[in-house]
């Protein structure tokens, strides 16, 4: 658990001297406590002390980093297991599998696809992450040929799946620079695929699916001076993975086994339900998640979800205030009023444009609150909106003056007509009844 | 110049044209009620013009009033210019009333030691054996009467002009009046004559609504007078924001000169029912909040509203009172406490310092209550504080009966849990009228315990009682039948009262844990509450903890300071000491933003229940709802 | 050296029993006992229960439903019977549950109609039920009274109590018997405070189901999923408020954008992947009964949660205590 701002205010010196740039121990501790300064900034802390306090500060889990450039990613460096208790930080990297037995123009299309495609979402881009390529064909210049047509098509992260180091070796030639993953090290093959991540300067996975002899696996590969690890549970079944990975993240988050304190692996095509498999990789802490290539569907859902699980549950999505279009209003459409929460935004925004009543969405800035908070934390009242009919120069879209505000604002609406002059009517609460209510209440 | 008269007092005031109808009763003397601050918003400032010529834009406006009114002549004060001789009704709803303000008498037990002294001294007069120059033979002969020593003395410039003449004319028998300053010791009066028995202090509360004084004899250390009376600044706004807003547009020296005439009208009354002179006093003790100081001193408090909300000054300042006003002593020293933060003021260091909170190892939780409540947790090494606004539900405000503490207020409440009658007690014993803040927790109490409303403040209309009914709007148990009021209708309370009443202690309570979080602290840890502020002194303690507005701790452990402020205040006028440790006190304390606090929601959601939704914090009221409801089951 | 979590969880989810079969006094022919959990969803396999739940949501007036489900079951949806018949037979569910739809008509007043429905349900299945019932605070006494009548003896599961009004349904679920839905939306201590409001009216822990409200995929699923594991956090840390089973039902997963936007031929897979990935993800967090609408969603939640099992409890490590 993270120390209280108290805690380590016992622990500094309470001379109050200002030098770490705050103006005393005890707001310099409130700091600390929130991980927004360093113990390094005060100069009067002891040996002792500080280590108390670095402890709690470093990554339980270490942060990885594969491939070089835009692309790169890291993953690693969680510091809880629920993510409402913080956040999660690092989204795992979804990489579509290819096998060099494959023709090169697949390889190409593939890789292309991973280099091209995004997908959009609440003023988010959503990309897929890398490549990887295995080397089914079990020959060594199959593998780098393969390797060689993705490098010359696109600047992607890898991972490289083989047993055989050889076959490892001449791949590296086409990307050794490039912090590819290789895949993987077991207990048989370690020392020569170590010496091959230290010599290339990769990561490097792991592989086993006993957490005792993975965490050997772990402390034999830090012995050769490898830290760059993430862990393959190989689980054979859906079960299997998601008590490994709870164990080994709650394991390393309490750091009751440090050894274990790396990024997993997920190899969703392992099993026959490679939908479940992501999705269970994605909320149950995967950081590296190799699947066949997927299908649309697949794809946005697992982006989405992805987006979602990696959205810091006490910072809510917010929109930017202003005046939205649904279809092509008129002088005469309705305008309705909602708060910035971007949940709200898209839920009503999908229901006004279902009832193809041609609208104005009215957005106020509420820092990101739901109506019902937001009303109840006074962030929306009648200043606001006066002040955003005025910024929005909604007077002049329109002909009438009636806003309809949310169900749940129905307290305000008094205070909102006043402020405004408009007429307020009441909305429902729930956003799925705006059509029937439109139709009914809208003249 | 155009007349203006003010009826039913036919008060009349000479005004230029074009000045508003409220500038002038302001002038006048009247005490109108804006709580818009002139905007032309609020519509409280309802005047009805009987004769003459106004200018006022009616078309603008006519949402104030009905037909009846306008044809009466019905304006609003601030926004209808006088364009010649007129004569105004207005009407009482528009003047502000006078209200029940807190006084209490806090034994303090304090040592005496006021930074002000007098000496009486009978000087030799110089000759040619005893050449010394007139100042140091008067500080020698000070430090002979037990004064400090001669060196550490020095006269101001003003004081030295007069003392030649002063000496001689009195055939050098004189009463200094010596200060203590951060430089040393300053003589800063010089009368002839032995005076040394007339030396009085102040201590003020400069409240955003009200304004109490305690005059002391700073020679035997008594109390010899209490003063209060309404911040005159109403007038320009209700609460701080609206003033702040006012002192934007060209108000402040308004809103300075009004903090001043207040003070000054509460130190005469307490002066004149003392039988003092107002000359006598020479130090002027002021704990206000950050924005009020500001005001006081005449220094813009615009930066503080807004972000990144900086003040322009957060430690203790001594000023000459005579310089922003204060009708006392010319020499008068004037002390403002110092402050935390835009939100925690001097209000707040003067609470901590009456409770002593600052002095204890043990942990206390200090909280003030208004429309804005401020809290403080912690002990001698360390506290925490933040601020937040309570709403005004529990002060009477956004409840449809609600009100403040003005006679035919009802104060006290407990309801029958069979017949579901309510037993009142109201302010001077007068027909009801509404709700006191204080009644109004007594109320949700007593209906949570007889089981009107559930947790979260529902009123439960399947309940077959002639009380609980469905409402125009929401549903509403009626407190007073109309033939028990004072004002012709059945005094209710809704649920939407309810739910304000609710988010109100909400904050309170989710700001106290908000803190005791930050610092590690759990319920079990805190030795004392103290409640301070007016709302605390009515408050029934065991009804605050069974609808959790502050953490239960045992109603043993709960105190109310009252008036913490001008207690804070007194104690730093007669006891020096007690000043220099203000600052290190404001020093200590680190401020939360509890906007920036993203447990502050969290917490906020968890209050929002009656007393709370962990009932483990508030073991003791489980219990005793639990056993009143197995006693109704039986 | 062998690994060992120990979470400290000191509670356990209590159980709610799922319809009646003919030995308690009912006509299902089966029930369910849902809860018993002692730690993380899928790290045991409690026993004597089964979890989570597969539930068809169904409804009386499907000018209400999505579009989609027309396109794909046709006629079905205007023969109340065959509807609950195929979902039991054809698509194998493990739960049925009718949406009261007809009475979101403006002033809905034939009580009769609902008992009907609620009747034709109950006769074309021996699966045990969840009835929504109205959304009309006007009527909601007399549907709920109704539903609870109709289905008396049969330990229905009747939804949806939510703070601002409790009192109606829990009358009849206290008059019938029958279990409640609490709803809330997305906020553990709201939820909690429902729970709280609900005891003491009288209805018992082991007769709610707690629904956090799920926010579908991509809308709010990021709430709802926190929400189900912190609730399910707390009941494991002792909190009997919260110890109940969870519901989970993304209603606007057919008609987010995404999937009413899909181009025709991929709409039903768009449709189902919605539903899926929401419906997997819940369970995970903790929802035990997981409802849905489009037939194909069931079969791949069927097995994934199969797949789940196969692991449960088998790696000895992760056991609760």
């Amino acid at each position: 658990m993270a120390l209280k701002a108290l805690d380590i205010y016992k622990l500094l010196p309470k001379k109050n001297c200002k030098e770490c740039g705050d103006p005393t121990c005890l707001t310099f501790a409130m700091k600390l406590a929130g991980g927004k300064a360093d113990v390094e900034f005060c100069p009067y802390l002891s040996d002792e002390a500080k280590s108390l306090l670095g402890a709690t500060t470093r990554p339980p889990i270490r942060l990885v980093k594969i491939g070089v450039g835009e692309r790169s990613f890291g993953v690693g460096e969680e510091f809880v297991f629920y993510r409402h208790e913080k956040t999660f930080y690092h989204p795992p990297g979804i990489i579509f599998r290819l096998k060099d037995a494959q023709t090169a123009e697949e390889i190409i299309a593939v890789t292309k696809r991973v280099r091209d495609e995004s997908l959009i979402r609440v003023g988010m881009e959503l990309r897929f992450n890398g490549i990887a390529i295995e080397n089914e064909s079990g020959t060594p210049e199959r593998f780098a040929d393969a390797v060689a047509a993705i490098e010359r098509t696109a600047d992607l992260p890898l991972v490289l799946i083989s047993k055989n180091p050889d076959a490892l070796r001449a791949a590296l030639v086409h990307c050794g620079t490039y912090r590819p993953l290789l895949h993987a090290a077991t207990r048989a093959n370690a020392k020569e695929m170590c010496a091959l991540a230290k010599q290339h300067g990769c990561p490097l996975a792991i592989r086993s699916n006993g957490l005792d002899e993975l965490a050997q696996l772990a402390k034999d590969c830090c012995a050769e001076g490898l830290q760059d690890l993430v862990l393959d549970l190989a689980p054979v079944t859906l079960g299997d993975f998601v008590t490994a990975t709870t164990v080994i993240r709650q394991l390393a988050i309490t750091r009751t086994a440090p050894e274990l304190g790396y990024p997993i692996y997920l190899d969703a095509t392992l099993t026959d339900q490679e939908d479940a498999a992501i999705a269970l990789g994605i909320v149950k802490y995967a950081s590296v998640i190799v699947l066949s290539p997927l299908s649309q569907a697949s794809s946005k859902a697992a982006l989405t979800l992805r987006q979602n699980v990696y959205t810091d549950p006490q910072k809510p999505i917010q929109m930017n205030p202003g005046l939205y279009r649904i279809g092509s209003p008129g002088k005469d459409a309705p305008v309705l009023l909602t708060v910035n929460f971007s949940l709200t935004f898209f839920t009503l925004e999908g229901y006004l444009e279902s009832t193809r009543v041609p609208s104005f969405m009215l957005i106020v800035d509420t820092e990101g609150l739901s109506v019902l908070t937001a009303v109840a934390a006074g962030k929306l009242n009648e200043t606001l909106v006066r002040d955003a009919i005025k910024k929005f120069d909604v007077e002049n879209e329109v002909s009438h003056r009636k806003l309809i505000i949310p169900g749940y604002a129905s307290p305000l609406s008094g205070r909102i007509e006043e402020a405004t002059g408009w007429k307020v009517q009441v909305g429902p609460r729930d956003a799925a009844d705006i059509g029937e209510y439109l139709h009914e209440e809208w003249k | 110049m155009p007349t203006v008269t003010f009826l039913p007092s036919y008060r009349k005031i000479d005004v230029e044209r074009g000045c508003t109808i409220l500038d002038a009763a302001q002038r006048a003397g009247l005490n109108v009620n804006v709580i818009c601050g002139g905007q032309g918003k609020c519509g409280k400032c309802v005047m009805f013009v009987q004769a003459g010529k106004t200018s006022f834009d009616l078309q603008k406006y006519f949402r104030f009033f009905n037909e009846d009114e306008i044809r009466r002549g019905a304006c609003l004060a601030c926004v209808t210019s006088v364009d010649g001789d007129i004569q105004v009704t207005i009407p009482e709803s528009s003047l502000i009333q006078e209200q029940k303000i807190l006084i209490t008498r806090e034994d303090l037990p304090i040592e005496f030691r006021p930074s002000v002294r007098k000496f009486y001294v009978q000087l030799q007069p110089p000759s040619l054996a005893d050449p010394s120059p007139d100042l140091s033979r008067l500080l020698w002969g000070i430090q002979k009467s037990g004064g400090p020593v001669a060196e550490k003395m020095y006269a101001p410039l003003e004081v030295l002009r007069e003392i030649p003449g002063i000496l001689r004319h009195s055939d050098w028998k004189v009463t200094g009046t010596i200060a203590l300053v951060p430089g040393g010791y300053r003589l800063i009066d010089l009368q002839e004559n032995d005076t040394a028995m007339r030396l009085y202090g102040a201590a003020v509360d400069l409240g955003s609504t009200t304004i109490v004084v305690y005059l002391w004899d700073l020679v035997t250390g008594k109390v010899v007078g209490i003063a209060s009376n309404y911040n005159k600044q109403i007038s320009c706004g209700e609460d701080i924001l609206a003033r702040v807003n006012f002192a934007r547009k060209n108000g402040l020296a308004k809103l300075q000169a009004l903090a001043v005439e207040s003070i000054n009208t509460a130190l005469t009354s307490a002066a004149d029912n003392a039988g003092i002179d107002r000359e006598d006093i020479y130090e002027v003790v002021i704990a206000g909040n950050t924005v009020m100081t500001h005001m006081l001193l005449g220094i813009d408090p615009a930066y503080m509203i807004a972000e990144p909300y900086v003040p322009v000054v957060r430690r203790a300042l001594s000023v000459a009172a005579s310089r922003i006003g204060i009708a006392c002593n010319q020499n008068c020293g004037l002390f403002a406490f110092p402050a935390v933060s835009d939100f925690i003021g001097g209000d707040i260091i003067a609470d901590i310092l009456a409770c002593g909170m600052a002095e204890r190892e043990e942990i206390s939780l200090m909280i003030d209550i208004g429309t804005n409540f401020e809290v403080v947790l912690g002990n001698r090494e360390w506290m925490f504080s933040c601020a937040g606004a309570a709403g005004p539900a529990l002060e009477g405000g956004e409840v449809l009966f609600g009100m403040r503490a003005n006679p035919g207020a009802i104060e006290k409440v407990t309801i029958d849990p069979t017949t579901l009658a309510p037993a009142y007690t109201t302010i001077n014993s007068a027909k009801p009228r509404g709700i006191t803040g204080s009644g109004l927790i007594d109320l949700l109490a007593e209906m949570l315990v007889a089981g009107i409303i559930d947790r979260t403040g529902r009123i439960n209309t399947g309940i077959e009682n002639d009380r609980v009914r469905k409402g125009d709007h929401f549903p509403e148990f009626v407190v007073v039948w109309e033939r028990e009021t004072a004002i012709g209708k059945d005094i209710v309370i809704t649920e939407n009262d309810i739910k304000n009443l609710i988010m109100s202690k909400a904050s309170v309570h989710a700001a106290c844990v908000t803190l005791m979080k930050e610092a590690g602290v759990t319920r079990h840890e805190i030795a004392t509450i103290y409640f301070a502020g007016a709302f605390g002194n009515y408050l029934d303690k065991k009804n605050a903890t069974i609808i959790g507005i502050i953490p239960e701790i045992g109603i043993d452990h709960v105190r109310n300071i009252g008036n913490g402020a001008v207690a804070g205040a007194n104690m730093a006028l007669i006891n020096r000491s007690k000043r220099k440790t203000l600052d290190e006190i404001a020093y200590k304390i680190a401020y939360i933003e509890l906007n920036a606090e993203p447990s502050f929601m969290e917490e906020y959601t968890s209050s929002a229940f009656l007393p709370h939704t962990d009932l483990t914090l508030f073991p003791a009221v489980q219990e005793e709802l639990e056993a009143t409801r197995n006693h109704g089951k039986e | 050296m062998t690994y060992d979590v120990n979470f400290g969880w000191t509670g356990t989810i209590g159980n709610v029993l799922l319809g009646a079969t003919k030995a308690d006094g009912g006509s299902r022919e089966v029930s369910y006992r849902i809860g018993g959990g002692t730690t993380l969803p899928f790290l045991e396999k409690p026993v004597g229960v089964k979890s989570p739940l597969i539930a068809f949501e169904i409804c009386d007036n499907p000018v209400y439903w999505s579009p989609i489900i027309r396109n794909y079951c046709g006629d079905l949806l205007d023969d109340l019977s065959g509807w609950t018949k195929a979902a039991d037979k054809q698509y194998g569910v493990d739960l049925i549950r009718l949406y009261l739809t007809s009475t979101k008509q403006r002033n809905f007043s034939e009580m009769a109609a609902v008992g009907r429905a609620v009747e034709t349900v109950l006769s074309s299945t021996g699966l045990p039920l969840v009835i929504e019932g109205s959304n009309e605070p006007r009527i909601d006494s007399e549907v709920f009274q109704k539903c609870g009548e109709t289905g008396q003896g049969e330990r229905l599961l009747l939804g949806t109590a939510e703070a601002s009004r409790y009192r109606s349904i829990a009358a009849a679920a206290l008059a019938y018997d029958h279990s409640v839905i609490a709803q809330s939306p997305i906020d553990i201590n709201l939820a909690k405070q429902l729970n709280i409001l609900l005891r003491e009216i009288g209805v018992r822990h082991d007769h709610i189901v707690i629904d956090p409200y799920t926010g579908t995929l991509g809308y709010g699923f990021e709430y709802s999923y926190s929400a189900m594991e912190r609730i399910r956090y707390s009941a494991l840390k002792g909190d009997v408020d919260l110890a109940m089973p969870m519901i989970c039902s993304a209603i606007d997963a057919l008609t987010v954008k995404e999937v009413r936007e899909a181009d025709p031929v991929i709409q039903d897979e768009m449709a189902v992947t919605w539903e899926f990935y929401t419906g997997l993800a819940a369970a995970v967090a903790g929802a035990e009964i997981l409802c849905v609408r489009h037939p194909k969603t069931i079969p791949m939640l069927r097995a994934a949660l199969e797949g789940m099992q196969a692991g449960a409890g088998r790696a000895g490590t992760a056991g609760g205590q």
